[in-house]
């Protein structure tokens, strides 16, 4: 039962990814990622990391997709340009493409790292591996969390420093000072000598 | 699973230079535009505190700390000095540029500071995540800071360029880290070594394993043929910007390959020996080669990077303590020459004008005989011509080489090196032997002046007395 | 003691690079330079006194005669050290150097004083021509001290180039002056005849001996005494006299030997200070003092002292024969010192160092003595050198008649004078020699003997020219002659008490006693100075030996020759034309080298130039492969498409060839 579900989801993993980079839509593309991503959780779940799955669903689908769908939208691009060249470069790549694949299946198939290579965890331990995990990053990999908080940091930093124009720069309005205009500051009257009809 | 708060002293240059980079963010945020200037003293102070902390609580003998996430040893103190001498001086070197180019703010010093400590972290790292996750950190700072000067459109292109190609290099480098870990079941670097030490693994997935981490590494150091980011980035990037990439970070690859490759993979030095006799032999071909067909000075450097890279390469191949040591004092003499190199381009540059392309060189001796006779130096020193510092970083290395019975290799880099002599004697040549094309007269600041006359003595000085420097290099690898 | 020899070397330094590179004014300049010279006088008197008088070791608190001050480089095996080496013979060479320049230093305020007058034409240069002047002096005062103190053969070799250096710059001092350039050029060019054989000893030194320290290389001397090589296939030689003449070689273009003097003459065209330090009291002895420091490799060759000996007794009896028909002031003393030097060297050849030593410190003071007289003459004939247009300036230049009278009377060994008891010395050292029956001895012998009366003619007949007989300079010159100021006079009268004094001070120390310990070395067999009599009794040995009375002789026949019949010396050339041009010609050394060295290297040189390096070199290679490189870096190029893809492309066909090379599947 849990191998039929394990490639039922594994299917549908490799076909959304496939998808993703070859739909001509990018909105569609986006949203093979997201059926991809949620397949990729679903089988964590068959390996009892449920944190893992549950925040990939919540941070990757619910939000980082989200935003990325907006931008998507937003910058409304040209596919036509995009595909051009595509043909003649198709069979190059796609050489290049299935040699690293199949060098990649050699290696890195049941061949090394079959089951029978590798023992299944064990996972039943007496701690939900929430736990387990939140005790593993505060204190072994504590160095590697702080770290991974300064990254994020910096890409604020980054993103703000990159996109943020100053006041200077931005059309903004100050109601105060819309108001308390007066007739004085916007209006002046010239006195100009009449034209003297000749 | 205990968990034990060590002592953390060794850890202090981090920790300040992180709290350092929080506080100028703040500050930085509250300061009137007059007072800007601040944050530039809050940077360099920073970078002061950090090396005296640095060289102040040094480790009797490589100490772990952090669950052996982090270690001290002599390498990482020797590094990580190098590092803020040479972040100060790109600081010093960068204010009047920043200030004509309207690039002063406080969030260039904050990223500064923050690639920094990604350096930091890459140098003193025992562990693959560490490894990884500095190298993200310096990364990240410096994409930002390549696309720093947001209206030009050819820096946000180049930033472009080197976000995408350093993600796929950083995923190759991923996988290859990830296979490792399958294979080993470990992340920390000396349990990789004692893992692939028993001899139980098959081989053929270690070298699978290794040409992904070399990939990735080669990107980095920007080795051929994972070296095309390297001249549109330089080019694109503004001058000060490319003058911080092409110093310091050169420091924290070099660390990053002496951590995996001397470290984590000593057993498996036959195989990377050899790739990266491929990428040197490349890497010194084509970055000569090409460097000549240049017009863009920050162009002709950033393939004069690439062969420098294979030099580097070269001294590391060895696969013994005194090829590590020959390719760290090759690092640091080149890391001096580069930041000397652009410094005299920012010098050049001034308010709406950047100094690029060779014509702006021409006559520099009639304009200023000190700044061209500086601008000689380094590059006479580049060209690895005694008795200034650049002869003896390729002495060592050679000279490594050859020990070891790599003779045709040596042979291979000499020429090349002559032909290489070629473009930067050209600009010795359009500096004395031709009439200036500008004649507006250089506006140099007395803090830069000192600084850059200091740089350019200092490779003419240690090329005459280049034996303290190696002896540190000796000293901090054995 | 460390400290006091880095400041003794250190000072000259500083007052050089003070004065030269620092636009200090001309008082400035002076004063600085002497001061740093007279601070490394007193301190090498100190030196002096410890090492010599006190009998302590220098260094590392009195346990060792040499230190290393600082390794300057390690290569492999061999290892290049910056250390001093203070002896006795060091000690004594710095005495003497320190005080010559010392005293040429003072000098110079005077003779320099209105040197913008020898820069004729436009250009900045003579400006500043007093303080670059007084750069160089203190300079070249470094770089002696450096060859003399060295402890290895690399610093000697150092201090060897750097004296050269100096010496090039400053005869080239006036170098609007196509004549001085043309000298300077010359003897650096010679110089470096004799220095490739000096590189080439030193070279042989350290492939043999693995080290380049004094004291390593004498300690295994012994051990490689009886190894042969073979330079050309076939011939074996002794490795020792090998070495020892290589090194020779090199001391023979410093010290101006036979054939390798040709360019001491031309020398005089710098300016008279610099001939009074450099070209008479101390750069050219440096060859002397390298041999007498390598007296224990030396004494192990029989062959090389002969050699030696041979060269020197030429140089010392043929270039005596030149002195006789100069007519320059300068030149004349020029000639006198390299036959000088060539008595030093024969010296050396018959392993009598202390004896070479001695003349070479006497030689130093009389000499410098004799050119700063003769610069006096020059200053107040308003920079006139032939002495045809001297005569009777004795009344005019009272002290410097009588200093330049003391000075010739010690250089054609008076008795009682310095010079009488180191020629001596020397002449009896080459007849032990001769009576040994060493090869070559007997020529040298009789070469030094009449080298005597010639010293005597030669000298006497330039101090009766000038000073003595008819006056013949013009109205306007006589009108004006006056005795130099201070400055000149007075390192004249210092020179001159110890051209008579030193003899008699140092006889029994120099050459009798244990002055020099184990600084020099010479085998029992070849000791000829054992049993001393005390000084009288080496005068009154002197006084029955033929050199005195054919040194009287000699200044007999100057005197009849150009005082009485004054029209004899004219007529002897007249009658002897052909040996008089001869003379004249300089044996036609000069002519045959710039026929057939310099015009053949031109030759040689053109034919290289158009076939080897136009055509094959600069057509073929040259400009070939700059062609094909600069082809090849233009098709590269064409790879930087700049498109992203591309260049993720490439990453891609790189990795992929990667793992097709180096993974086995």
């Amino acid at each position: 039962m849990i191998k039929l579900i394990f490639y039922l989801f594994a299917g549908i993993l490799i076909f959304a990814g496939t998808r993703v980079i070859t739909v001509k839509n990018p909105v569609h593309a986006a949203m093979f990622l997201v059926l991809s991503f949620f397949s990729s959780a679903a089988i964590w779940l068959l390996l009892e990391a449920e944190f893992l799955a549950m925040t990939l669903v919540l941070v990757y689908v619910g939000a980082v997709m989200v935003l990325f769908l907006f931008v998507v939208m937003m910058l409304d691009i040209n596919l036509t340009v995009l595909r051009e060249g595509f043909a003649r470069y198709f069979p190059v790549g796609a050489l290049v493409g299935s040699l690293i694949l199949i060098e990649m299946l050699l290696l890195v198939g049941p061949n090394y790292f079959g089951l029978d290579k590798f023992q299944v965890p064990d996972t039943a331990s007496t701690v939900p591996n929430t736990v387990a995990l939140g005790r593993v990053l505060y204190t072994e990999y504590l160095y590697a969390f702080e770290i991974a908080a300064v990254i994020l940091l910096v890409a604020m930093v980054a993103a703000i420093a990159l996109t943020m124009r100053s006041k200077r720069q931005n059309k903004y309005q100050d109601p105060a000072r819309q108001v308390e205009v007066s007739a004085h500051d916007r209006l002046k009257v010239l006195k100009m000598p009449a034209e003297k009809a000749q | 699973m205990n968990f034990t708060v060590t002592d953390l002293s060794l850890m202090l240059p981090e920790i300040f230079v992180l709290s350092m980079a929080c506080i100028i963010l703040i500050v930085d945020a509250y300061l009137p535009e007059r007072l800007r200037d601040l944050t530039y003293q809050l940077s360099q102070g920073t970078l002061v505190g950090a090396a005296i902390l640095t060289l102040g609580i040094q480790p009797e003998s490589s100490t772990l700390l952090m669950s052996d996430l982090f270690i001290s040893d002599a390498m990482s103190v020797v590094l990580k000095s190098f590092v803020y001498l040479i972040v100060f001086a790109v600081l010093l070197y960068s204010r009047a540029y920043l200030h004509n180019h309207k690039l002063f703010c406080g969030e260039y010093f904050v990223l500064v500071l923050m690639a920094t400590l990604g350096m930091m972290v890459m140098i003193s790292a025992h562990h693959l995540l560490t490894l990884y996750l500095g190298l993200e950190l310096l990364s990240l700072s410096l994409y930002a800071l390549v696309a720093i000067q947001r209206d030009s459109s050819q820096a946000s292109e180049a930033a472009m360029k080197y976000f995408v190609l350093g993600a796929l290099a950083s995923g190759i480098l991923l996988y290859g880290m990830s296979i490792l870990y399958g294979l080993t079941g470990t992340l920390e670097l000396s349990e990789i070594a004692k893992a692939i030490a028993t001899g139980q693994i098959e081989p053929q997935l270690l070298s699978f394993a290794l040409v992904f981490i070399i990939a990735g590494l080669a990107f980095k150091l920007g080795a051929v043929p994972f070296h095309m980011w390297l001249p549109d980035v330089y080019q694109g990037a503004p001058t000060a910007i490319t003058l911080f990439i092409g110093s310091a970070p050169k420091l924290a690859a070099f660390a990053m390959v002496m951590r995996i490759l001397s470290e984590a993979l000593p057993d498996l030095h036959h195989d990377w020996q050899n790739m990266l006799i491929i990428l040197a032999v490349l890497s010194i071909a084509l970055g000569n080669i090409v460097a000549i067909a240049q017009t863009n000075i920050k162009r002709m450097l950033a393939y004069s990077t690439i062969s420098h890279m294979g030099f580097l390469m070269l001294g590391l191949l060895v696969a013994k303590p005194d090829g590590y040591s020959a390719a760290m004092f090759y690092t640091i003499v080149y890391a001096l020459m580069s930041m000397g190199g652009f410094a005299m381009l920012l010098l050049l540059s001034r308010a709406g004008f950047d100094a690029e392309n060779l014509d702006d060189l021409k006559g520099l001796n009639t304009r200023s005989p000190w700044y061209a006779f500086i601008m000689m130096v380094i590059m006479l020193s580049m060209a690895g011509i005694p008795p200034f510092l650049g002869f003896w970083a390729k002495w060592a290395v050679l000279s490594q080489v050859v020990a070891h019975g790599f003779i045709w290799l040596a042979v291979l880099a000499v020429i090349f090196s002559v032909i290489g002599a070629f473009y930067y004697l050209r600009i010795v040549r359009l500096m004395y032997f031709e009439e200036p094309s500008d004649t507006a007269p250089l506006q140099v600041n007395t803090d830069m002046h000192l600084a850059v006359s200091v740089n350019g003595l200092a490779i003419l000085a240690l090329g005459i007395l280049p034996q303290p420097l190696l002896q540190v290099c000796i000293q901090s690898i054995s | 003691m460390e400290s006091i020899a880095l400041i003794i070397v250190l000072a000259p330094l500083a007052g050089a690079i003070l004065a030269g590179l620092f636009s200090v004014s001309r008082k400035v300049a002076h004063r600085i330079t002497i001061t740093g010279v007279g601070l490394s006088f007193i301190l090498s008197l100190v030196v002096f006194k410890q090492v010599v008088l006190d009998g302590l070791l220098p260094f590392a608190d009195g346990t060792a005669k040499e230190v290393t001050l600082y390794t300057w480089l390690s290569s492999g095996n061999s290892i290049f050290e910056i250390g001093f080496l203070i002896d006795s013979l060091t000690a004594i060479m710095m005495v003497t150097v320190t005080f010559v320049s010392w005293m040429v230093h003072i000098y110079t305020i005077g003779y320099m004083a209105d040197d913008e007058h020898n820069w004729s034409g436009p250009g900045g240069a003579g400006k500043n021509s007093y303080q670059r002047f007084f750069s160089y002096i203190s300079l070249f005062t470094f770089s002696m001290l450096m060859l003399v103190m060295a402890n290895n053969f690399l610093q000697l070799f150092f201090g060897w180039e750097a004296v050269g250096l100096v010496s090039y710059l400053l005869i080239g001092f006036w170098f609007q002056r196509e004549t001085a350039v043309y000298a300077n050029l010359k003897a650096f060019l010679v110089n470096r005849v004799g220095d490739f054989g000096f590189l080439l000893g030193i070279a042989a030194v350290l492939m043999y001996f693995n080290s380049l320290n004094y004291a390593d290389v004498f300690a295994n001397a012994n051990n490689l005494a009886g190894i042969s090589i073979q330079v050309f296939p076939g011939v074996e030689w002794s490795l020792m006299t090998v070495i020892c003449i290589l090194l020779f070689i090199g001391a023979m273009g410093k010290s101006a030997q036979f054939p390798l003097h040709v360019w001491l003459p031309d020398s005089m065209e710098g300016p008279t200070p610099i001939s009074a330090l450099i070209h008479a009291a101390t750069m050219v002895t440096a060859g002397i003092f390298m041999v007498a420091r390598m007296s224990p490799l030396y004494e192990l060759s029989t062959t090389a002292l002969s050699f030696v000996l041979v060269i020197g007794a030429i140089t010392a009896l043929f270039m005596g024969f030149l002195g006789l028909v100069q007519n320059d002031i300068k030149r004349v003393v020029a000639y006198s010192t390299l036959s000088q030097l060539g008595y030093m060297t024969v010296a050396l050849g018959a392993s009598a160092y202390n004896a070479a030593i001695f003349h070479l410190m006497t030689h130093a003071f009389f000499k410098a003595l004799l050119f700063l007289g003769a610069g006096s003459v020059i200053i107040a004939m308003h920079h006139e050198q032939d002495m045809r247009k001297m005569g009777g300036l004795k009344k005019y230049l009272p002290i410097t008649y009588w200093t330049a009278l003391i000075g010739s009377l010690a250089l054609i060994g008076f008795p009682g004078f310095s010079g009488f008891f180191s020629k001596d010395a020397i002449i009896e050292a080459v007849h032990f020699a001769y009576e040994a029956d060493r090869p070559g001895a007997m020529f040298a012998y009789y070469s030094v003997v009449i080298g005597v009366f010639i010293t005597a003619l030669y000298s006497f007949r330039m101090f009766f020219l000038t000073f003595h007989g008819q006056e013949r300079m013009d109205e306007h010159t006589r009108s004006h002659l006056h005795e130099p100021p201070k400055v000149v006079t007075l390192p004249l009268i210092l020179l001159a008490i110890p051209s008579v004094l030193v003899g008699v001070i140092a006889l029994q120390a120099l050459l009798y006693g244990n002055f020099f310990g184990d600084a020099i070395y010479i085998a029992k067999e070849h000791q000829v100075f054992t049993d001393y009599h005390g000084i009288l009794g080496f005068v009154l040995h002197g006084l029955m030996q033929p050199p005195v009375y054919l040194a009287a002789a000699g200044v007999f026949t100057a005197y009849m020759l150009y005082m009485k019949w004054t029209d004899i010396p004219a007529r002897i050339q007249h009658r002897f034309s052909m040996l008089h041009r001869i003379l004249m010609d300089k044996y036609g050394f000069d002519r045959f080298n710039d026929w057939f060295f310099a015009g053949g290297a031109r030759q040689t040189g053109n034919l290289f130039s158009s076939i080897g390096d136009k055509t094959i070199i600069d057509g073929f290679f040259v400009n070939g492969s700059a062609h094909l490189v600069n082809r090849i870096s233009g098709i590269l190029r064409q790879l930087q498409t700049g498109l992203l893809y591309q260049y993720a492309f490439a990453m891609i066909i790189g990795l992929l060839l990667l793992l097709g090379w180096f993974v086995h599947f």
